[in-house]
């Protein structure tokens, strides 16, 4: 029988996603339907095959059809859960990936692996912790979403206005200045302490410093005075009432200099005071730790440097 | 978004609900799908036979419809009828529609002439 052919296809196409209890029974009503509403436009002159094609076209994708018969969702994540989703999403991608990046760069630096090894690792390991969140979260929505069946599966909760954000502070406030400036006088005051009495002290050998004897006067100096510049720029933007693009670039520049400084003197093993870890800790193990305390001196800095940098920039951003 | 089709929007938007009142008012006596689709069509409830079809086995999923194959014509089919639960929440729905139609009129405002 080919003219009943494609009605045939369309039935059971559409009954395939159907549950194997109600099958029989939709398969049957809706091949009815087909044929009457065929038989209704032969009625009308149309040609059968003809006729056919158009019922069919009209019913259209039976997957679609079939959905409706059993209120399946047509979407991967739907209204009720895409915000908590989206939500989610992104407070795991601002964590996690950066997390990870730090933890892989930090452990294979002090495996000593070489630089380009770090690096391609890190950058492997970032793009797979950002696809495996953006997947993981989505299939467990997507599970929800499911199995849930259009009910509240928990995950939401109604809102209320106690859910509101507080409103960002827009000023630079003077309580983020104050901060900044004690937190200048006291980097300022121990560097100061370090080379002009030591960090600890050991009956034997007197203060022993830290930082290398080398540094100064030029280092040091120079450090102080990048340090009174970044005073400066923290009082501007107060004096200002905000952050903005140039004030974080110039934030950005004074990070990248003394980051870069220092991690050039580092690598040069001129930063850290050769005496010091031979004193503190007289054994063999002591260039061990000097290595170790070395890198994760020099992570530290990135660290730093690069959160105080995106920082300034947020603040740019938000208080545009 | 052109004009005609911001039109469509709001129309399918506004008749969305209407398809179900009209499924549950002519049902009261027994009918199937295909007879059901004529029949809204002919009354100016023009409904796609792919939103028809499931909304029968929605209402009869919740109980306001009730169906049995009558297999005495030589094409067996599934009737639906209206139940006592389906008969009130057509009740319900006529009573709301004409309050919806009252508060329409007695909006401010004035109407052009409608053109065909």
């Amino acid at each position: 029988m080919n003219t009943t052919s494609l009605t045939d296809r369309y039935v059971d196409a559409a009954m395939r996603t159907v549950p194997e209890q109600q099958r029989q029974d939709l398969g049957a009503e809706l091949r009815t339907s087909i044929e009457d509403q065929i038989d209704g436009r032969v009625e009308n002159g149309e040609e059968h095959s003809a006729a056919e094609r158009a019922v069919l076209t009209e019913l259209g994708d039976p997957d679609k059809l079939a959905a409706g018969y059993t209120d399946r969702p047509l979407w991967l994540i739907g209204p009720r859960y895409y915000l908590t989703w989206w939500r989610l999403t992104k407070l795991l991608w601002a964590i996690v990936p950066v997390c990870a990046a730090f933890g892989v760069a930090l452990g294979q630096t002090l495996a000593g692996a070489p630089f380009g090894a770090v690096v391609g690792s890190v950058a492997s390991v970032t793009i797979s912790v950002i696809v495996h969140i953006g997947f993981w979260t989505t299939l467990v929505f997507f599970i929800v979403e499911r199995s849930a069946q259009g009910a509240d599966a928990g995950l939401v909760t109604p809102w209320t206005p106690d859910d509101l954000p507080e409103v960002k502070e827009r000023r630079a406030t003077l309580s983020d200045l104050i901060a900044s400036l004690v937190f200048l006088a006291i980097a300022a005051g121990a560097i100061l302490w370090d080379h002009f009495v030591g960090a600890v002290y050991f009956a034997d050998t007197g203060w022993v410093s830290f930082l290398a004897p080398g540094l100064w006067p030029w280092y040091i100096g120079g450090l102080l005075v990048l340090m009174a510049m970044d005073a400066l720029l923290v009082i501007s933007v107060y004096a200002k009432g905000r952050w903005d693009i140039g004030s974080a670039t110039i934030n950005l520049v004074l990070n990248l200099t003394v980051a870069g400084y220092a991690l050039w003197l580092l690598s040069q093993q001129q930063l850290i005071n050769p005496e010091f870890f031979a004193t503190v800790i007289p054994t063999d193990s002591a260039d061990t730790v000097y290595t170790i305390v070395t890198i994760l001196f020099g992570f530290g800095i990135v660290a730093i440097a690069a959160w105080d940098s995106v920082d300034a920039y947020l603040k740019a951003h938000r208080q545009r | 978004m052109s004009e005609t089709e911001a039109l469509e929007t709001h129309l399918q938007e506004l008749r969305r609900g209407t398809a179900v009142l009209a499924c549950l008012r002519l049902l009261e006596s027994p009918g199937y799908g295909y007879g059901l689709l004529e029949e809204l069509s002919a009354r100016g409830f023009e409904t796609d036979a792919n939103t028809l079809y499931p909304l029968l086995r929605r209402l009869e999923k919740q109980g306001h419809l009730t169906s049995e194959w009558n297999t005495d014509e030589a094409r067996p089919r599934k009737f639906y009828r209206t139940s006592a639960a389906g008969s009130r929440l057509a009740t319900a729905l006529t009573h709301d529609f004409h309050a919806i139609a009252a508060a329409i009129d007695a909006l401010p405002g004035t109407i052009q002439e409608h053109e065909d």
